[in-house]
């Protein structure tokens, strides 16, 4: 069993499945309505700015929690990043009528990038067990293992900092664009 | 039963056999305001408030675990919403764990109280009188509005004590499996526990203010009480070092006095660590505060304290076992937490002396406070001759030992709390760079989890503290003692800019050190506030841990501020338990600016709170019970929270919906009509990730709709720039907030005018720059907001 990033953090039954970027770049492709959600990690480098913008581009809307959005202030992409608390933003993924960043409707299909661990499980349960009719599939490309998320990487420790950012350009590559 | 004999008492003829006793007195109180419509409230007297908040601020929950373990049918599988055996669905569960939690909090601040009341009444007896100066009328806001009682001395507690343990045993059975079975409901309840939570803390503050002298009113009190050291680095291990570890002080107050009979005030060091080191400035001039919560494993470990005294809440579990470790005899002097250890009480201070001098035992109970001065001092002047030569910080080859031993497993990660990088600080360190390692200092919790799983057996926490050494001995802060209640007086000052909003907010940073990144947070959420000329109000930790950063003239933000209730005050209000005085201070805006009745009158004074006081408590590093109880209580009352990541682990929010417009819907009380209105506050209960979106956020939770446009206009002005500041651009939902021209800003009204026109459609008049079309709202300077229907003056 893949051990959680907080040892302890064991939910319960249903657990995160460890793949790898190219599963989540296909999951990614084929969800109806995906949503990048960012948080404040994603500062520690421009390299992960850089990500998600590229992630952004792919026609994925980006929601930026924390203080994240500061990432995207003066780039080329500022007018498609959105500040949203991610309390906040949580609250309203469960909510099946909640109109999204667009007021075209809810998502099917959450990513998490960026998002301090233990604040990131805990709304990554929230959608597990609330947002489930319809269903809200959210995954974690972040470095740690995420149980409560349904797809998540691996713990990746600093050592690895070079595979990880390996694999976060495989995941971009995988994705398959779409119409914004 | 014709004669009545004078004896030593007195006897009835006829009825020598029959026992008479006489509890209590009943004196008809004195009617000194209408009672209200809800004295003593019990659990379902409030629910139609509640049910107003939870149907705004609906409950949100974040399972920590996904399975139910409490009774035998289980476990049990909840995932996705699915009922247990029992029935009970997910999301009621997450109700039920939260009202478990209000009520460990609730319990504790309760039995404190009353485990006060009880040795207060014993040393001093029931007639210490409730007074606070010539500017404290409301002597007991919070114990006006729920019970309906003006206590006019400490006996008086008694039926409140008899009043809120009756209403936890209810709340407590409701806990049962196969009692309740609504998530509102439970929720309900736990606002009911957050409520009673609060009575109990101002009951306990008040009953140590009257019989201990603490600060109030008199001279040298409220914006006037001294300042105190604080931080490891001012305690003199040069002389005998007593530290004292929780929140009730009794005994603590007990060495003072010790101290000061036997000439030994300069002689002997009495440090504190958490609540009780606040009290204990309240109490003893010449004591000083070693650190929060967060430092306690590191401070114990640092093997200053020639006793360790301890009371109860917050204490560590594995306390004997550190005070072992560095030879510091442990007195516990609470039945709450006794440790494994022999009760000593009433036996001869000699023999307890000597049995813990000579090591024969590691400590002793003394649960009589009276008796543990003499045996803490004592016990201190003899160990520290005893331990003078020990050494418990690493010494340079143990350290450079252990830095290289480091194998980078990363364990000591996955064990962290906060997911430090602990093995590549040791590397760092092992090459040369000590620095990573020393940052980690602030950063760690203190909790010691990574060495319990750390395969080289490296001692983490004292290799961090190691690193750390120099910044630590120079750890010296300064603040205020704690003042206790806000006065009267400052409140008839206050009221009317807080309620107009031209004091932009008062801001309440309380609660525990579980910070996602250092105490300097703290620090720097009071430095912004304050320096807005908001009113920022401390207790707890948060109170401690931002008296460590000072500025480039080495003042700390206690030096920098005044300690009055006015804009850009700093006021360290003292312990956890005195934080009801910050309920109290919103509640008397309530009676005296506005002249609401508080006798019973909880629903209403909490819609006025809601509707109208601009106040945000800010737990950032919420941990315990206590701080689900607490926050709990400051949300029934209509007072918002921001709280740090970690407290997502707590399961529930409540959070707003700005784009359901419905839920934003109040009754004008002057004829009955109903407005929608800007969501203001947006949330009662939000966490928020980072220090940088935490202050914007606290920012917006002070927004009220009964601001005016002055008010509002500086409300909007702090929101915009704390965001422009800190997340680098302007809020998305500033324009919620605007509901007329003169709501914004002058310096930027055009700018803004010219946003809300172009990315937001609203139509503006530029010749009289004025707003045409487009808020939620106009603005209207007799708008009398109300949640409540029964307040309804007359029917349009």
């Amino acid at each position: 069993m893949e051990i959680p990033f907080d040892v302890a953090n064991i939910p319960g039954p249903e657990m995160g499945e460890v793949v790898s970027p190219e599963v989540i770049g296909s999951y990614i492709s084929n969800a109806e309505r995906p949503l990048l959600v960012v948080g404040s990690e994603i500062l520690r480098d421009d390299f992960f700015i850089k990500i998600a913008i590229e992630i952004g581009k792919k026609g994925i809307p980006i929601a930026a929690t924390g203080h994240s959005i500061r990432g995207f202030v003066g780039t080329e992409y500022a007018d498609n990043v959105m500040y949203y608390n991610l309390h906040d933003l949580t609250n309203c993924l469960r909510d099946p009528n909640w109109a999204g960043l667009d007021g075209k409707g809810n998502y099917d299909f959450v990513i998490f990038f960026g998002i301090l661990y233990y604040y990131a499980s805990q709304m990554l349960s929230c959608i597990k067990n609330f947002a489930t009719d319809p269903l809200i599939r959210a995954v974690s490309i972040d470095r740690y293992y995420h149980p409560n998320a349904r797809m998540s990487f691996t713990n990746i420790t600093p050592r690895r900092e070079e595979e990880y950012r390996d694999m976060l350009k495989r995941l971009v590559k995988s994705i398959r664009g779409r119409q914004k | 039963m014709d004669e009545i004999k004078k004896g030593n008492l007195f006897s009835i003829a006829g009825l020598e056999n029959v026992r008479i006793s006489i509890g209590e007195i009943v004196e008809e109180e004195k009617e000194w305001e209408p009672m209200g419509p809800h004295p003593m409230p019990r659990i379902a007297t409030l629910r139609d408030w509640d049910f107003k908040l939870l149907n705004r601020y609906k409950p949100f929950y974040a399972p920590v675990c996904d399975m139910c373990c409490l009774c035998t049918y289980g476990k049990c599988d909840l995932t996705g919403n699915k009922k247990g055996a029992c029935g009970i669905r997910m999301d009621a569960q997450q109700g039920r764990i939260v009202l478990l939690a209000c009520l460990v909090g609730c319990s504790a601040h309760c039995g404190h109280g009353r485990h006060l009341l009880h040795d207060m009444i014993k040393k001093f007896g029931r007639d210490v009188p409730i007074d606070f100066g010539p500017e404290v009328d409301i002597e007991a806001p919070l114990t006006r509005l729920v019970c309906g009682i003006k206590p006019k001395t400490i006996g008086d507690y008694d039926k409140v004590f008899s009043y809120i343990e009756e209403q936890i045993v209810q709340l407590a059975d409701a806990l049962h499996t196969g009692q309740e079975g609504s998530y509102m409901d439970f929720e309900s309840k736990a606002l009911h526990m957050g409520m009673l939570d609060s009575l109990n803390k101002e009951a306990a503050d008040i009953i140590q203010i009257a019989c201990y002298g603490m600060p109030t009113s008199l001279p040298g009190g409220g914006p006037d009480v001294p300042l105190v050291d604080v931080g490891i680095g001012t305690i003199d291990t040069n002389k005998p070092v007593i530290i004292v570890i929780g929140h009730n002080v009794p005994p603590a107050a007990d060495i003072g006095v010790y101290l000061t009979e036997n000439e030994l005030d300069d002689k002997v060091e009495l440090g504190g660590i958490c609540c009780t080191s606040i009290d204990t400035t309240r109490v003893y001039k010449k004591a000083k505060i070693a650190s929060a919560l967060g430092r306690q494993l590191r401070v114990i470990r640092a093997g200053i304290a020639d006793v360790i005294v301890i009371d109860e809440q917050c204490i560590r579990a594995d306390i004997l076992e550190l005070c072992q470790k560095v030879h510091s005899p442990l007195i516990a002097t609470n039945d709450k937490a006794m440790h494994g250890l022999v009760d000593r009480t009433d036996d001869d201070p000699d023999k307890i002396v000597d049995d813990l001098v000579s090591g024969r035992v590691p400590g002793v109970v003394i649960l009589e406070p009276d008796q543990v001065g003499e045996v803490a001092v004592r016990t201190a002047l003899q160990m520290d001759k005893k331990r003078r030569s020990l050494k418990f910080i690493l010494s340079d080859d143990e350290f450079k030992y252990y830095v290289n031993d480091c194998i980078l497993c990363g364990g000591c990660t996955l064990a962290c709390p906060a997911g430090l990088h602990i093995g590549e600080a040791n590397q760092s360190a092992a090459t040369g760079s000590i620095k990573p390692l020393a940052d980690l200092f602030d950063l760690c919790v203190g909790c010691g989890r990574c060495e319990q799983v750390c395969k080289k057996h490296i001692p983490i926490v004292d290799v961090i503290t190691k690193a750390a050494y120099p910044q630590l001995k120079e750890e010296k802060g300064r603040m205020r003692i704690g003042r206790g209640p806000i006065w009267d007086s400052e409140i008839r000052e206050v009221g009317a800019p807080l309620v107009l909003g031209t004091i932009p907010g008062i801001i309440a940073p309380i609660g525990c050190g579980n910070y996602p990144n250092g105490t300097k947070d703290a620090w720097l959420i009071v430095k912004e506030f304050a320096e807005r000329n908001y009113i920022v109000t401390l207790t707890g930790c948060m109170a401690i841990d931002c008296a460590l950063w000072k500025d480039e003239e080495g003042k700390t933000l206690y030096e920098q501020h005044h300690g009055g209730f006015g804009g850009g005050g700093v006021l360290n209000i003292g312990s956890c338990v005195s934080n009801a005085h910050i309920h109290d201070a919103a509640i008397k805006v309530a009676s005296i600016f506005a002249g609401r009745n508080l006798r019973g009158n909880y629903e209403e004074i909490a819609d006025y709170i809601l509707t109208r006081v601009g106040a945000c408590g800010v737990a950032w590093g919420a941990m315990s019970q206590k701080a689900a109880s607490i926050a709990s209580g400051f949300n029934r009352l209509g007072v918002p929270a921001v709280v740090g990541p970690h407290s997502a682990k707590y399961r529930r929010a409540f959070l707003g919906r700005a784009d359901l417009k419905e839920d934003w819907k109040l009754i004008d009380a002057t004829d009955g009509s109903e407005v929608y209105v800007e969501p203001g506050p947006q949330h009662l209960l939000v966490a928020c990730e980072t220090v940088e979106e935490a202050l914007p956020m606290m920012a917006k939770l002070c927004f009220r709709p009964s601001d005016t446009d002055r008010g509002r206009s500086g409300k909007l002005t702090h929101y915009i720039d704390l965001n422009l500041k800190y997340l680098n651009t302007y809020p998305p939902d500033w324009h919620l907030f605007v509901r007329t021209a003169s709501d914004i800003p002058i310096a930027t009204r055009n700018a803004l005018l010219k946003k809300l026109e172009d990315e937001h459609g609203w139509e503006i008049d530029w010749k009289m720059k004025k707003i045409k079309e487009g808020p939620i709202r106009g603005y209207d300077p007799s708008f009398n907001p109300t949640n409540l229907e029964r307040l309804i003056r007359g029917k349009k």
